[in-house]
């Protein structure tokens, strides 16, 4: 039920290697790079339930058995006869597996003829989740080039040039096609992707070279050749694929505009969808890759400054390099303590750079934001709702939800789309933890009085003083819902420019958080300083974080 | 149900590893696919400074394709160097030519099964690896001597030493492996090096690169990671049967390489287990089964499992913080 071409991603359709639904039970695997996270799934009363669900670190061997032995040795334990009725009372007896797969990132290389062509094409790559390096012909000798391409980690070689070409490129065409086909003699195997007028030069190649070739004649040019090149990264049933299909599907059974930040440690993805304009039109879907924000990747003094800028815990900067590196290492290690306020640096500033670099999807608040990918799930429920409100300042009023049994990956490779549709609209109650709602306003005076906030839920209403440049939190427990008066003295932005604004909050494990402080936020210079202001916010919405 | 799969798993060794060796454009290659190798054969020609030369194709020998190696010859206008041919087109060469001053060799014995020139050569060894995480520095090889910590946790290095590959206790520092390298030492095995020192030892490594007179080369492979922490057992088991004989140092994949087999090293209990991270870390013992979903510092609730320190103590560490070697 998908109709606009997402760029980076075809259809929004399921990824190939897609699966179909078995009977009455079925386990899901989420095999992600750094951990994978397993589910029962059955039907109970007529309804698609999550019966169990666990998340254990990568293994070196398959271990897709022995996970789900281990999830349904608990529902037998838990439920016997339930177990008996679904036919799982049997150890030995596992139920059908739907799995996604989580691929790592690779590397592409980039030769244009010009700078300008050159960072198009990386954009291009970038956005359907390849990483990048690249070079033109206006910087670098051929022989730099050849060194770039030879690399044994690079996974694709991609060449191009405008189409037409100007005149600079036209006699550099010819030249960046020679000098590829002579990369490809000594890397079989290395696909070649030729773009713009150097597609018509596939026959400079050896028979047997796997030439794709994408001229971009036609308007919707870029989208065609991010289609291409996020089918040639993406493997079977692959993660990030499933998850924009099961975005749209969201979107779709929910009647809402979703929108999905994934951040993992192979790369990270932000799709949106919405409805079509009448009942029954087909969902609209964009999603963009975006690898240079994977957790906690430092591979410049600038990708640490961001992550020290977020950091809260008292390490100095080489220790924090350290620290980092260790967790690109071992992801599934030293989650307890520290190692949890370290994980919420990197994600604010994985997070921060996934937006930045999917600029092209910006636009008015959805209703929805789910948070997906494994690195949410490395820190409790509440502090990620902290650091969605301290890293991405859009300001609007949006519902927050987690998926934290990282169900929607392999939910999002059932093939039929009406079969995903329906599974996904019953399975909403439990894939996704309702974090709660969060309302960001920009232009906030500073000062103790700003506003007042009513909350009417149930026969108390709740009332509450607003202050400047603070966080103002309700607890709205998961389940319930109320009406939310907002008035300000002064005009704000929260979405739409007013003083007073009614809205409707539904409730999550951090309740109704209303975010008052600036847009974009402003932290003191000082380091500790900084880490004193970071860490009260972070008492307030995670108060675990300290026992 | 052995919990025990769903720790996570380590190679420790990896029986006949295959090898790449890093090749660059321009560099000539003197060996072909199918020759075997001894330790410190010739492998290749590094150029150092390479340059591109454009020639015209013209009236040079017969038509070659990329990758080939064209010796010098009588060119339409001069010499056309001897180089690697990277490409042809409109009927001129491009030839990545230089001096070759510098020598790769074999880092053990083994067999030449691919030839991917400007790209990588790759050696099937024979014997066996022990992975580690990364190689600083070129490939080498010496023979294998393990340093003892003294009283104050200080590592005595020692002119005997020279040519050996030392395998340091615990984390080293880019002082004491120049020091190393100062005093002839082939290379070292660390079991963590932070990122500073790495830096340190890279930048150091290019400082010899660019020197007229080039040194050995001097790999430094880090078994672990970047924080400190000391050789697992299990580890340390198998290094100390392979001291005194001829090891090798590789870097795709990182990893020491020996002649020795694996059925001659001995591999743990499939139950042993190190605790990597958390309040235990750095600590051994026996995975005793799962002990069940818990909360940890901090408020993440993450599967957990049971340990028999070998202190005797029985603890629950959480199972990401668990690492077992197979």
């Amino acid at each position: 039920m998908t109709d606009v071409a997402a760029p980076g991603h075809a259809t929004g359709a399921a990824p190939t290697g897609s699966a179909t639904l078995p009977g009455d039970a079925f386990v899901t695997l989420d095999r992600g790079t750094a951990t994978w996270a397993a589910t029962v799934v059955a039907r109970v009363d007529r309804r698609w339930r999550l019966l169990a669900a666990t998340a254990v670190p990568a293994p070196g061997a398959p271990a897709s058995d022995a996970l789900a032995e281990l999830l349904l040795d608990r529902v037998r334990e838990a439920d016997r006869a339930l177990a008996r009725d679904l036919g799982l009372d049997e150890p030995g007896t596992l139920p059908p597996l739907v799995e996604a797969v989580g691929n790592p990132t690779a590397q592409a290389v980039v030769l244009a003829a010009t700078e300008a062509t050159r960072q198009r094409l990386e954009a291009d790559a970038s956005a359907a989740g390849w990483r990048t390096t690249g070079a033109s012909a206006e910087r670098l000798d051929p022989l730099d080039m050849t060194r770039l391409a030879t690399r044994p980690d690079v996974a694709a070689l991609i060449v191009g040039t405008a189409d037409p070409p100007d005149a600079a490129e036209r006699d550099l065409a010819g030249e960046l096609v020679a000098l590829a086909a002579g990369v490809a003699e000594r890397r079989p195997g290395l696909p070649i992707i030729l773009v713009g007028a150097a597609a018509a030069g596939g026959s400079e190649f050896s028979p047997g070279t796997e030439v794709t070739a994408v001229p971009r004649p036609s308007a919707d040019g870029d989208a065609h050749l991010r289609a291409v090149l996020a089918a040639r990264r993406a493997g079977p049933a692959d993660a990030r694929h499933a998850l924009v299909a099961a975005t749209a599907t969201l979107a779709e059974v929910l009647d809402l505009r979703v929108e999905l930040l994934e951040v993992g440690m192979s790369g990270a993805l932000r799709a949106r969808a919405e409805p079509g304009p009448e009942p029954g039109a087909p969902v609209r879907i964009a999603a963009v890759e975006a690898p240079s924000a994977v957790l906690g990747l430092v591979d410049d003094d600038a990708a640490l400054d961001r992550v020290e800028a977020w950091a809260t815990l008292g390490l100095d900067r080489a220790r924090l390099r350290d620290r980092l590196a260790e967790l690109r290492l071992a992801p599934w290690a030293d989650l307890g303590g520290d190692g949890a306020l370290l994980r919420a640096a990197a994600l604010r500033a994985s997070l921060q750079r996934l937006v930045a670099g999917t600029a092209e999807l910006d636009g008015a608040p959805p209703d929805l934001v789910i948070l997906a990918g494994g690195a949410w799930s490395s820190i409790p429920a509440s502090a990620a709702l902290l650091v969605l409100a301290d890293a991405f300042r859009r300001p609007g009023v949006v519902q927050v939800a987690l998926d934290s049994a990282r169900l929607l990956a392999p939910l999002g490779t059932i093939e039929d789309a009406a079969e995903r549709a329906h599974v996904l609209g019953e399975l909403v109650p439990d894939a996704l933890v309702p974090l709660g709602t969060l309302a960001i306003a920009r232009g906030v005076r500073t000062g103790r009085q700003v506003g007042q906030l009513r909350l009417a839920v149930g026969d108390a209403p709740v009332d509450l003083q607003l202050a400047g440049g603070r966080l103002a939190l309700v607890d709205l427990p998961p389940g319930q819902a109320g009406s939310v008066e907002l008035s300000f003295r002064a005009p704000v932005d929260l979405g739409v420019r007013g003083k007073r604004f009614a809205l409707r909050a539904t409730g999550g494990l951090a309740g109704l958080v209303v975010d008052l402080r600036d847009v974009p936020l402003r932290l003191p210079e000082r380091t500790e300083a900084r880490r004193d202001v970071l860490g009260s916010w972070e008492a307030a919405l995670w108060p675990e974080r300290d026992r | 149900m052995s919990g025990s799969p769903f720790v996570a798993a380590r190679p420790l060794l990896v029986a006949e590893p295959r090898v790449r060796i890093p090749l660059l454009p321009g560099d000539r290659i003197v060996v072909s696919a199918g020759t075997n190798v001894a330790a410190g054969d010739l492998l290749a020609e590094r150029v150092r400074d390479p340059r591109l030369v454009e020639v015209d194709g013209d009236g040079l020998a017969a038509a070659s394709h990329p990758g080939a190696w064209i010796a010098a010859e009588p060119a339409r206008r001069g010499t056309a160097p001897a180089g690697e041919l990277l490409f042809e087109h409109g009927g001129r060469r491009r030839i990545a030519t230089g001096p070759h001053p510098d020598l790769v060799t074999a880092p053990a014995a083994g067999r030449v099964v691919a030839v991917h020139p400007g790209v990588e050569l790759v050696l099937q060894l024979g014997g066996a690896g022990i992975p580690g995480t990364e190689l600083l520095g070129d490939p080498g090889h010496g023979r294998l001597a393990l340093l003892l910590a003294d009283g104050d946790g200080r590592i005595p290095l020692e002119v005997a030493h020279a040519g050996a590959i030392v395998v340091f206790p615990g984390r080293a520092d880019a002082q004491t492996l120049t020091r190393a390298r100062a005093m002839g030492i082939a290379g070292a095995v660390v079991p963590a090096l932070a990122e500073r020192d790495r830096r340190d030892v890279v930048a150091s490594e290019a400082r010899q690169r660019a020197g007229l007179h080039r040194l050995a080369p001097f790999p430094v492979l880090v078994l672990d990671g970047y924080l400190r922490r000391a050789l697992a057992g299990p580890m340390r088991e198998i290094l100390a049967i392979l001291a005194g004989s001829e090891v090798g140092l590789v870097a795709a994949p990182p990893m020491l390489v020996t002649a020795r087999a694996p059925r001659d090293l001995p591999l743990p209990d499939p139950d042993r287990v190190r605790v990597r991270g958390g309040p235990e870390v750095g600590r051994e013992g026996r995975f005793a089964g799962l002990a069940g979903p818990r909360r940890l510092p901090g408020g993440i609730v993450v599967e957990t499992a049971r340990v028999e320190l070998d202190d005797g103590r029985a603890s629950v560490v959480a199972v990401g913080d668990l690492e077992r070697f197979t």
